[in-house]
């Protein structure tokens, strides 16, 4: 610790001004900064400050998103070697997970810092540890299948577009990872959506024995003609509402375990990092719609209105993104109001479009997309709200 | 009575607490004034290095009202006169004598108090020097002695970590305080007087005069908290404010003829060697209280609450204002992989460390535990403000150069707690940021 410490402190020179490598001073910086908080005392202001650091907070949402990254890992490996009928034991599984997920990962953390690196140091500012939840959070919502220059396309877009060029963590408006998402999913349809994209069956030697184990739960249900049953589709196709709450079944990365981002969401929720409004007004924005739809089934209605809504907690990415995505303070609004307004939105415009919009079976990260654009418009009219019951003070 | 819970603020729990005792100090050998301490005033010097001065013999005033003056805390030789940077007054130092002279002012009774004519009595307190002890809200400049305030709010306690409970002070002085009022019930029509909820003061008679009992946690006995929290009209933002203390030096002044030179002042912090509360005079040199031992010399020394107070050096004297002193480690140590720690020592208004289930109090020191961010909507400053106001949307406004949208956020409001820079993962410093718009404000409109 102290022999680093020294090793930081005779490379410093060089990436100070007129240094050498003075380009890479933010990369410097980062990497200083990863291994030690720095020594920076209070000089105005209170003199004490809080332990708390966005290093901290960010790592929190890290853990948080672990469990998922890891079942993740399993689940890939594992549909991946079932697909091909032979027997998957727990290692096998891993390794195969490992070996499809962790090049993604890669790409998705060596491309996004590049791009951080070279916006910090055009920009003179530090690169912020947002980017660490943004290079994990978008492999977990791709499809275990995606080519990795697709990854790295996609997160450049995310990284570039959705936040850098509004100035960066902070000032950006879009959650940067589902940016990223939203762009391959409408420049790359076919590497985005079907049935034949949520199994790795590339290299296992063997080709899918059962069509029907490739559909995710989603683009089942969106099939299901006139007056069938959807819930019983589902549990014909092995999906029981088990299953699609502890995940063992194909789907994006990290998505298919409900179980799992419910743990996720504990971590955030009980470490104040997350706030829980956004959360449990998506599950009632969710709910609400479903319920209602359900008022209205009947004949000449699609089957999604007879669905009991609860499978809509389960089936693809909600609870992922509700959980995950919604959460990114940056891009949610400010006021505790409007985030029920917002996560209420969110769940509401999910049912929506899963519902109206079978094109886009997935809604979640429409409906967040549209939303965080939303945001500072329901902040606006909340703080506007709340300024007219202050007692004015000049 | 009317009690009164402020929800929003923030208690911090710091180690160093100093001990209930109250301990008397010897007579220092030197006391001074730090006009360049006291806000907004712009002081002109009335003595020059060597003149004899007495107890109550004016030192300086303020160029805006020279009716404003400050008088020496001692009798003696002025010793030294320090300038800053562009000549701005820092310290004025007497040297005392062994026999201290005490100039002599007009006594009154409680009863000529009662009959007096306003405009009199506001020149027997502004003859008597204390007249800056009353602060006009929102900026908490000197009062202007020719309006007549809404209301006066005597706040007799300040939670922010630590303070001379009212208690301490106010021990066998209720004869005192009541005479204050009466002086104050002349000069407006509402005196409000606010005591914490969980003082010990049991005294009939003292807890007659108390108009509202306040629980909460830091800031919630400022006075700017508690006008935000009872005002009944936009005038109310206008009131004065007085704290207990020096409430009674006005009290002392009136009835006794003698200016009173006073002061308790709590001495802590993890690094002071001694914690108690002194009861020693204004204006004394922060060496007499704060003996340099080793680990003083390591730490950082705040006048006035580790949240909204100034850093002194060992060398110099406390301020007129000022009853608290804390010797705060001085932090900067870099700290290795400091993120990834379970912290059960890291004091945080998050949950984020394992610091949650520590109910003791934590050693703090002045690191900022962190860099400087882009504002990530957290609203954790939003959270913690006793105002209610949105700080990190008020900052936003001012660095926008939006004044206007800054005031409709409650700007003005602002008490400068300190509590959202504290909180603040990002590392902004939002209090400052508001307190100079506010101070800016001010002086454009001066
Ligand atoms: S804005 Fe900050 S400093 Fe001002 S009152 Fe609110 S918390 Fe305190
Ligand atoms: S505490 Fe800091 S980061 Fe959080 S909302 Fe306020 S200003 Fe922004």
């Amino acid at each position: 610790m102290k022999a680093l410490n020294t090793i930081f402190d005779s490379l410093r020179k060089y990436f100070e001004a007129g240094g050498r490598l003075e380009k890479l001073k933010p990369l410097f910086d980062a990497t200083e900064t990863f291994f030690f908080i720095p020594g920076d005392v209070t000089k105005e202001g209170p003199h004490i400050r809080d332990s708390l650091d966005l290093k901290r907070y960010m790592s929190i949402v890290i853990i948080a998103i672990l469990p998922t990254f890891f079942w993740g890992i399993y689940n890939t490996g594992y549909q991946s070697i079932a697909s091909t009928g032979s027997h998957v034991s727990f290692l096998t599984a891993i390794f195969k997970g490992l070996e499809i997920v962790l090049p993604m990962v890669i790409v998705s953390y060596g491309v996004g810092f590049f791009w951080e690196t070279i916006f910090a140091s055009v920009r003179k500012h530090n690169i912020s540890e947002g980017f660490l939840v943004t290079g994990l959070l978008f492999p977990l919502i791709l499809p275990p299948t995606i080519s990795l220059w697709q990854v790295a396309l996609g997160i450049s877009f995310g990284v570039v577009i959705g936040k850098e060029i509004f100035g960066g963590t902070g000032k950006n408006f879009m959650n940067p990872a589902l940016t990223g998402r939203a762009f391959l999913f409408f420049s790359y349809p076919v590497s985005m959506s079907g049935d034949s994209i949520w199994t790795v069956t590339k290299g296992t030697g063997a080709h899918v024995v059962d069509a029907i184990s490739g559909a995710t739960p989603l683009s089942l249900s969106a099939l299901s003609g006139p007056g069938m049953d959807i819930s019983s589709s589902l549990t014909h196709a092995g999906y029981s509402m088990m299953k699609l709450f502890t995940g063992l079944y194909p789907g994006c990365v990290g998505e298919t375990s409900t179980l799992l981002c419910l743990v996720g969401a504990v971590i955030l929720v009980v470490t104040g990092v997350a706030n829980y409004r956004i959360i449990l007004g998506g599950v009632m924005g969710l709910l609400g719609i479903g319920l209602l739809l359900n008022l209205f089934a009947g004949d000449g209605h699609s089957p999604w209105f007879s669905l009991n809504p609860v499978y809509h907690l389960v089936m693809g990415g909600f609870a992922f993104g509700i959980i995950y995505m919604a959460t990114d303070p940056v891009s949610a609004p400010g006021m505790n109001s409007s985030r029920w307004i917002y996560g209420i939105l969110i769940g509401a415009l999910t049912m929506a479009i899963r519902v109206f919009n079978p094109a886009y079976p997935e809604g979640v990260m429409l409906a967040i997309l549209f939303m965080n654009l939303l945001s500072p418009v329901i902040d606006h009219f909340v703080v506007d709200f709340r300024l007219t019951k202050r007692m004015p003070n000049v | 009575m009317i009690s009164l819970t402020i929800k929003k603020g923030y208690n911090l729990n710091v180690s160093g607490q100093p001990s209930s005792e109250v301990s008397d100090l010897k007579k220092p050998d030197r006391v001074a004034l730090l006009p360049g301490r006291i806000l907004f005033i712009k002081p002109k010097l009335l003595v020059k290095e060597g003149d004899e001065v007495n107890i109550g013999t004016p030192l300086f005033f303020d160029k805006r009202d020279d009716r404003i003056q400050f008088l020496s805390p001692g009798g003696g030789t002025v010793q030294k006169i320090h300038f800053g940077p562009r000549r701005v007054i820092q310290e004025i130092v007497i040297h005392l004598s062994d026999k201290e002279k005490k100039e002599s002012f007009i006594a009154f009774s409680e009863n000529q108090i009662n009959a007096m004519d306003r405009t009199d009595l506001v020149k027997a307190i502004l003859n008597g020097g204390l007249w800056h002890v009353l602060k006009a809200l929102p900026f908490r400049d000197t009062a202007a002695p020719e309006t007549i305030p809404p209301a006066i709010w005597v706040c007799l306690d300040n939670n922010e970590p630590f303070h001379p409970a009212s208690h301490m002070y106010l021990d066998g002085k209720t004869g005192l305080f009541r005479f204050g009022l009466a002086v104050l019930k002349r000069l407006s029509e509402s005196v409000c007087v606010s005591v914490a909820t969980e003082s010990p003061i049991s005294d009939d008679k003292f807890m007659e005069m108390v108009t509202h009992q306040v629980s909460g946690p830091y800031p919630a006995h400022d006075p700017g908290v508690l006008v935000y929290h009872t005002k009944t009209h936009q005038l109310d933002n206008r009131s004065w404010s007085v704290t207990g203390q020096d409430l009674l030096l006005i009290a002392e002044l009136l009835k006794t003829g003698v200016y009173p030179i006073e002061r308790l002042i709590t001495v802590a912090g993890s690094l002071a060697h001694k914690k108690y509360t002194a009861r020693t005079r204004i204006g004394a040199p922060v060496a007499g209280l704060m003996p340099s031992e080793d680990h003083v010399a390591q730490a950082r020394i705040v006048a006035g609450g580790v949240l909204s107070g100034y850093t002194v050096s060992h060398d110099s004297y406390v301020g007129f204002y000022e009853t608290a002193l804390t010797a705060l480690p001085k932090g900067g140590e870099k700290e290795f992989l400091g993120f990834a720690r379970p912290g059960i020592k890291k004091h945080s208004y998050s949950r984020t460390f394992l610091s949650v289930f520590n109910r003791k109090p934590l050693d703090m020191d002045c690191g900022m535990h962190g860099e400087e961010r882009a504002c990530v909507n957290c609203s954790s400053c939003a959270n913690v403000c006793p105002v209610d106001i949105l700080p990190q949307f008020t900052m936003k406004a001012i660095h926008a150069g939006e004044v206007e949208e800054a005031l409709d956020h409650g700007l003005l409001d602002c008490v400068t707690c300190g509590l959202c820079s504290y909180v603040c993962p990002s590392k902004i410093e939002l209090s400052t940021i508001l307190e100079n718009a506010k101070r800016d404000y001010y002086k454009e409109s001066m």
